[in-house]
């Protein structure tokens, strides 16, 4: 009699949390899920984009995993509403190409 | 015999036009109007007349790596597609017209504040200001008065003022830019040490032309000396590359006076906003050997 309560207390929290994160309807718990979620690609863009002053110091490789950073967020980025979208794809995009083309040069050298 | 006076006065009438067509358009902008831009991308559907945006007030200011970069204007005039709503959600102009900064004690006038559009229509008019009288904060003349004065453009030359710390460009803007080292701080970038291109760039006129120039009893210009670190001050690295600028290997672009004029290259800002191209001592400095 016990296990069923506890599944039926688990599929209510399953339920809740599933609503939590698909509609506007957001419980507190959930709300700071999703800011932590929001936080996430700032956070990782601000890691990527911020070393761009020392792009020509890097490796092939560094660089490399530098683009291939920029291409994960991407997705993410393109998800924010439409002021954050159209500013952070442009930074994004031209972070993305620093590095790409410090790269290319790279590339060409060897 | 009418008949041909009559279109010989055509023709000059219809030349005239052309020619007057052809100098309006070479009419060099004054002091104050160099580097406007004016932006009517939604302005006239809402009702409101186009912005003017003065970059001599900005730029003063705010390195172009500020605005380029972090906030996202687009170079190109018109092609940011900035609408109300960004500025209220604090992006593009309202990243800093918010109601909330302060730059030189005063607090920097909201841009399309959600409280403004019912109540305060005056504020609106201060960006929205084409072919309206309206009074700016700040005067050119008044604002500039003891800057170094350049020979074109604004009239100043902006590299010295910033060299004389009479302006202080801000390049970092708290929630939006990202706290990076100074290039200042990489040493071995201004050394050359690992790094392939040296500060300076030295884009030299082709043997063919500099012996052209000679055949001709002429010495031609001296080359242009680039200087990597006036620009990144300004600038940063990926504002000019690889978008203006997609070659690294020296000599692999040739550039050329006919596309730098067009806006190409060197032309993006420097017939825009930076020193206009007629300054060609600026550029072309390299002492002929």
């Amino acid at each position: 009699m016990k296990t069923p309560r506890i599944i039926r207390i688990i599929l209510a929290l399953g339920a809740f949390a599933g609503f939590g994160t698909s509609s506007d309807w957001n419980p507190g718990i959930f709300r700071v899920g999703l800011a932590h979620a929001q936080e996430d690609w700032r956070k990782e863009f601000d890691d990527v984009c911020s070393k761009i002053q020392d792009a020509m110091v890097f490796t092939p490789d560094e660089l490399r995993d530098f683009v291939g950073r920029c291409d994960k967020l991407k997705p993410q980025i393109e998800k924010l509403d439409e002021s954050q979208k159209k500013v952070y794809l442009k930074r994004l995009q031209m972070c993305r190409d620093l590095y790409f083309f410090v790269l290319g040069s790279r590339e060409k050298k060897q | 015999m009418k008949r041909a006076l009559l279109l010989l006065l055509l023709a000059c009438v219809l030349s005239g036009a052309a020619f007057a067509q052809t100098v309006a358009k070479k009419k060099q902008p004054l002091p104050y109007e160099y580097g406007r831009v004016v932006i009517h991308n939604f302005s006239e559907k809402a009702g409101l007349a186009p912005v003017v945006f003065d970059h001599w007030l900005h730029r003063a200011k705010f390195t172009c790596r500020l605005c380029h970069v972090d906030i996202g204007f687009s170079m190109k005039a018109g092609a940011t597609g900035i609408k109300a709503s960004d500025n209220m959600n604090g992006y593009y102009c309202g990243a800093c017209h918010n109601g909330k900064m302060i730059s030189d004690t005063k607090k920097v006038f909201e841009s399309c504040g959600k409280l403004m559009i019912s109540q305060d229509w005056a504020n609106c008019f201060r960006c929205h200001s084409l072919g309206k009288k309206v009074k700016p904060e700040y005067d050119f003349n008044h604002f500039t008065k003891n800057f170094p004065k350049g020979r074109f453009g604004n009239g100043v030359d902006w590299e010295k003022a910033k060299k004389d710390r009479l302006i202080r460009p801000v390049d970092f803007l708290e929630g939006i830019s990202i706290q990076r080292k100074s290039i200042s701080e990489q040493k071995d970038f201004g050394q050359g040490a690992k790094v392939e291109g040296r500060p300076d760039v030295v884009f030299g006129y082709t043997m063919e032309t500099r012996q052209a120039f000679r055949g001709a009893g002429m010495e031609g210009r001296p080359d242009v000396i680039f200087s990597h670190e006036k620009h990144i001050v300004w600038n940063g690295c990926e504002l000019c590359h690889p978008k203006i600028f997609k070659d690294v290997k020296k000599g692999a672009s040739k550039y050329t006076m006919v596309d730098i004029f067009e806006g190409k290259s060197c032309g993006v800002c420097h017939t825009t906003v930076a020193f206009p191209l007629l300054d060609c001592q600026r550029c072309h400095i390299k002492p002929i050997q």
